[in-house]
C-alpha cells in the first residue's frame, strides 16, 4: 500500500512536471488555461499558433495526439485537439476557435501523420478547411452526398436523411479516390481488395498498387460501415447512450461504454464503489479474453490455417459462457452504467466462475505452445508487417500495435480513475519488433494477465458485501468530460460535452482501429502481395479436420481424435527439425 | 398436381453468402460461431462461401447505407435463382437503433426481396439455427 501511495505522489508530481514545462514552452500563446482536474486541462489558443504549440507538445514533449474534436457551437467553430502524456495519464487539450461558415485552421498532418484522417473527416462533416492539407477528399461520406451539407452541424436536424437517386447510385459505384497511375510507371497494377471480399468480415476497401509481386502503395476508402453514431447519439438521453456506443462494435461492446461512462463521470466529477470498479474489469477483461482469442483464430484463418480458427473459437465459448452468467448475453453485455454498473455478480458463482476460468488457461498454454511454437507460423508472420517504433509514433497507433512496436503505453496503467486497474496486481506486455508475429505473441501473453486481473477481482468481491453497485447521478452540470479505456485493440476514447440538458450536445468517439488501420500505410508497403502459395504450400498440418474427423476403416476407429493430435504434432516437430 | 416451389431444391447442403451491410460486427461473429465445433452447423452441409455465385442463400447484416445500398443490390442480381434471403438481426430486419441516422436508407426487405426474418441482437446461435430451420421447412412447404 505505502509503494501504491508513493507512486501516486510521484505521478501527481511528474504530472505537475509536465503541466508547468508547457505553461513555459507555449508562454504567450497561452490565452487560457482551464484545469478540469489535475488529469484533463484545456488550453486555449489562437489558431496562428496552432502549428508551433502542436509541434511542441509532439515532437518536443512527445505527447501522443490522440485526436481531434470539432463542435458546432453555433456562434463559431472550435476544434480541440488532445495529446495525452503516456507516462502520466494527463490529457491535454488545445482549444482553437474559428469562424462557422468558410472556417479556416493549419493544418497539423504534416507534423503529425497521425492527423491525415481526422482533418478529412472535420472537413466533410463540419465544413472547417485546413489550410495546406492537400488531400481533404471525402472519407466517410459517399460522393452523391450533396455539397455544403454537413451532416454534424447543429442546424442539420436530428433524423434527416438525404435523397439518394438512382443515377447518383451508379456514381457510388467507383470508391472515392483511387491511387493515381498517372505517373507513367506502366509497370505498376492496382489490385482492388474490397469491399465485399472472401476475407473480409466487412466491407473495406483497399487499393494495392504492385509492382510485380511488391506492393508499392496502399490506398483504404472507408466510410462503408458509417453510421454516424456521433448524431444519433446527440438525440439520446445520457443513459440511452450506454447502449448504442456497444453497438459501434461487437467486440468492443464493453470497452465503448466503459469510455463512455468514465467520461460521464469525468464530467459529473464522481466516484463509484468499489464493488463496481471490480465488477467493470471482470466483464473488460472478459472480453478481451474473447477479443484475443477471436483475433487469433481469425488470424490464422487468413493464413489459410483453419484448425487455429476452429479451436480459437471452440475456446472462446468458454469465455462467452461467463460473459452470460454475469450479464445474461453472449455479447452486448449492457453492464455499464454512469455511476456505476448495471448487475451485481453473486458472490455464491464466483468459486464456480473461476474454476471455469482455470479451464482457459491451459487452452491459452496450448495455444503457445502450439501456435507460436509452430514453423509455419513463424514462416508466415515472422518479420512479416513490421510497424517500426518510429512509424508507430508517427501514426499515433495505441494498444496491441503500439505495444509489439516497443512503445509502452496502455491506459489501464495510467488513466486508472474508476476503475480497479489500479487495484490489482498485473503486468503491461511490451515487445520489440512490430512484426505480425510479435502482435500475436503481445496478444497471446495479454490474455494470462487478463486471467491474473479476473482472479484478483473475483477475490476482492468476495470479500464486499454485494448490493452496492452504483452511484445514482441525477443532474449532469454543464461541462466537458473526456473517458478512455484500454480496450483489445488499443485506446477507446470518447468525448461528451453538455449544457446541463437531458442529451450530450457533442459525443466524439474514436475507436483505437482508426489510428491503427492507417499505419498499414507503412506496414503492408514493400511487402509480398502473397507469399501464401510459397510458405504455406508446402506442409499445411490441418489440425481442423484433427479435431472434427473420426477415420473409420471397416467400421473400426482408424485413428481417433487423440493419435490424429499426435500424428500432427510428430509432423510439426519434424518439420521444426528440418527448418533448423 | 402440387405447384412445385423452385425454392424447394435448395433444403440440403444449403450454402450461404454472407453480406455485412453496416453492422456492428456481432452479427457477423455469431453467423461464424454458428459454423465453429461447438455449435457447428457445417455438418448440416451449410457453408459460408465467398461468391454469390455459387450461394443457395445470402445473410444481410446490419442496416443498409447509402455506400452499400446499391452493392446489396448488384449482389443480389448476380445471384443464380433461386436465392433465399434472410435478413438478419434486428438492424437488418427494422434497422433498429440506427433508424435515425442520416446514412441509412431504407430497410433491407424495401431493396430486396425477404424469405425470413432472424431477430435479435445478436440473435443467439440457437436462434440461428432454429431460423435456418424454419427456412427449410418453408422451403418445403412445410410451414
Ligand atoms: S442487430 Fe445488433 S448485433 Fe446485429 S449488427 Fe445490429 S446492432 Fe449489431
Amino acid at each position: 500500500m505505502e509503494d501504491k501511495k508513493r507512486e501516486m505522489l510521484s505521478e501527481a508530481k511528474s504530472a505537475a512536471g509536465g503541466k508547468d514545462k508547457i505553461k513555459k514552452l507555449l508562454g504567450e500563446k497561452i490565452v487560457n488555461w482551464q484545469e478540469k482536474n489535475p488529469k484533463r486541462h484545456y488550453i486555449e489558443i489562437k489558431k496562428e499558433h496552432l502549428r508551433d504549440s502542436a509541434a511542441v507538445l509532439f515532437t518536443e514533449l512527445g505527447l501522443r495526439f490522440n485526436i481531434a474534436t470539432a463542435l458546432d457551437n453555433i456562434k463559431n467553430m472550435e476544434v480541440l485537439y488532445h495529446f495525452s502524456d503516456d507516462t502520466t495519464g494527463v490529457i491535454f487539450s488545445l482549444r482553437v476557435a474559428t469562424d462557422r461558415d468558410g472556417g479556416e485552421i493549419p493544418t497539423i498532418s504534416d507534423i503529425i501523420t497521425g492527423a491525415k484522417w481526422i482533418e478529412r473527416e472535420i472537413h466533410e462533416l463540419f465544413g472547417i478547411t485546413f489550410t495546406g492539407n492537400d488531400n481533404l477528399q471525402r472519407l466517410l461520406l459517399d460522393p452523391a452526398w450533396p455539397e455544403g451539407v454537413y451532416p454534424l452541424r447543429k442546424d442539420y436536424e436530428y433524423g434527416r436523411k438525404e435523397e439518394l437517386s438512382e443515377e447518383d447510385e451508379e456514381s457510388l459505384r467507383r470508391p472515392n479516390i483511387k491511387i493515381d497511375d498517372e505517373d507513367g510507371d506502366k509497370q505498376c497494377t492496382i489490385i482492388p481488395i474490397g469491399p465485399y471480399h472472401p476475407l473480409q468480415e466487412e466491407p473495406e476497401f483497399f487499393e494495392l498498387k504492385v509492382r510485380g509481386e511488391k506492393v508499392v502503395s496502399l490506398n483504404i476508402n472507408l466510410g462503408y460501415n458509417h453510421r454516424s453514431i456521433e448524431k444519433i447519439s446527440e438525440g439520446k438521453h445520457w443513459d440511452q447512450v450506454t447502449f448504442l456506443v456497444e453497438r459501434i462494435c461487437g467486440i468492443c461492446s464493453c470497452s465503448h461504454p466503459f469510455a463512455y461512462v468514465l467520461a460521464v463521470e469525468d464530467l459529473a466529477g464522481i466516484e463509484i464503489p468499489e464493488r463496481a470498479k471490480y465488477i467493470r474489469c471482470v466483464i473488460a477483461e472478459l472480453e478481451r479474453i474473447h477479443s484475443h482469442l477471436l483475433w487469433l483464430g481469425l488470424a490464422g484463418h487468413f493464413l489459410g490455417y483453419n484448425t487455429v480458427w476452429m479451436w480459437a473459437w471452440k475456446y472462446r465459448e468458454t469465455v462467452l459462457d461467463l460473459c452470460e452468467q454475469i450479464s445474461g448475453n453472449r455479447n452486448h453485455y449492457a453492464m455499464m452504467k454512469a455511476g456505476g454498473v448495471r448487475r451485481d455478480i453473486l458472490n455464491s458463482e464466483i468459486d464456480d466462475m473461476k474454476a471455469n476460468l482455470k479451464t482457459i488457461v491451459s487452452k491459452i498454454d496450448m495455444f503457445k505452445g502450439a501456435v507460436l511454437d509452430d514453423p509455419v507460423i513463424h514462416a508466415r508472420t515472422k518479420n512479416v508487417g513490421i510497424l517500426t517504433k518510429e512509424d508507430a509514433i508517427r501514426y499515433c497507433v495505441t494498444g496491441p500495435t503500439a505495444r509489439a512496436s516497443g512503445i509502452r503505453q496502455d491506459i489501464r496503467k495510467i488513466d486508472i480513475a474508476n476503475s480497479a486497474y489500479g487495484l490489482v496486481d498485473w503486468d503491461m506486455i511490451v515487445l520489440e519488433n512490430g512484426d505480425v508475429f510479435d502482435k500475436a505473441v503481445c496478444r497471446v501473453l495479454e490474455m494470462y494477465e487478463s486471467v491474473k486481473i479476473i482472479n484478483q477481482c473475483f477475490d476482492r468481491l468476495k470479500e464486499l458485501n454485494e448490493g452496492n453497485i452504483c452511484t445514482e447521478i441525477w443532474d449532469l452540470p454543464a461541462g466537458e468530460g473526456i473517458g478512455r479505456y484500454e480496450a483489445p485493440r488499443g485506446e477507446c476514447w470518447h468525448y461528451v460535452k453538455s449544457d446541463g440538458g437531458n442529451t450530450p450536445i457533442r459525443h466524439k468517439i474514436r475507436a483505437p482501429s482508426y489510428m491503427n488501420i492507417l499505419s498499414n500505410e507503412v506496414a503492408a508497403v514493400g511487402g509480398i502481395v502473397s507469399d501464401a502459395a510459397i510458405t504455406l504450400a508446402a506442409v499445411d498440418p490441418c489440425y481442423c479436420c484433427t479435431e472434427r474427423m473420426q477415420a473409420v476403416e471397416n467400421g473400426k476407429i482408424k485413428y481417433d481424435w487423440e493419435s490424429l493430435i499426435k500424428m500432427s504434432q510428430e509432423k510439426t516437430m519434424k518439420l521444426k527439425a528440418e527448418q533448423k | 398436381m402440387p405447384v412445385i416451389n423452385k425454392l424447394n431444391i435448395l433444403t440440403k447442403s444449403i450454402w450461404v453468402f454472407h453480406f455485412a451491410a453496416a453492422a456492428c460486427n456481432n452479427c457477423d461473429i455469431e453467423i461464424l460461431d454458428v459454423l465453429t465445433p461447438r455449435f457447428d452447423a457445417e455438418r448440416f452441409g451449410i457453408k459460408l462461401i465467398g461468391s454469390i455465385k455459387h450461394a443457395d442463400a445470402m445473410l444481410v447484416s446490419g442496416i443498409v447505407t447509402r455506400k452499400t445500398a446499391h452493392m446489396l443490390k448488384d449482389i443480389y442480381a448476380m445471384a443464380p435463382q433461386p436465392l433465399a434471403v434472410v435478413a438478419f438481426g434486428s438492424c437488418a430486419s427494422s434497422q433498429g437503433m440506427f433508424k435515425d441516422s442520416c446514412m441509412r436508407t431504407v430497410p433491407v426487405d424495401e431493396i430486396i426481396p425477404v424469405n425470413a426474418y432472424i431477430p435479435g441482437c445478436p440473435p443467439r446461435p440457437e436462434a440461428i439455427i432454429d431460423g435456418v430451420v424454419k427456412v427449410i421447412k418453408k422451403l418445403r412447404g412445410e410451414i
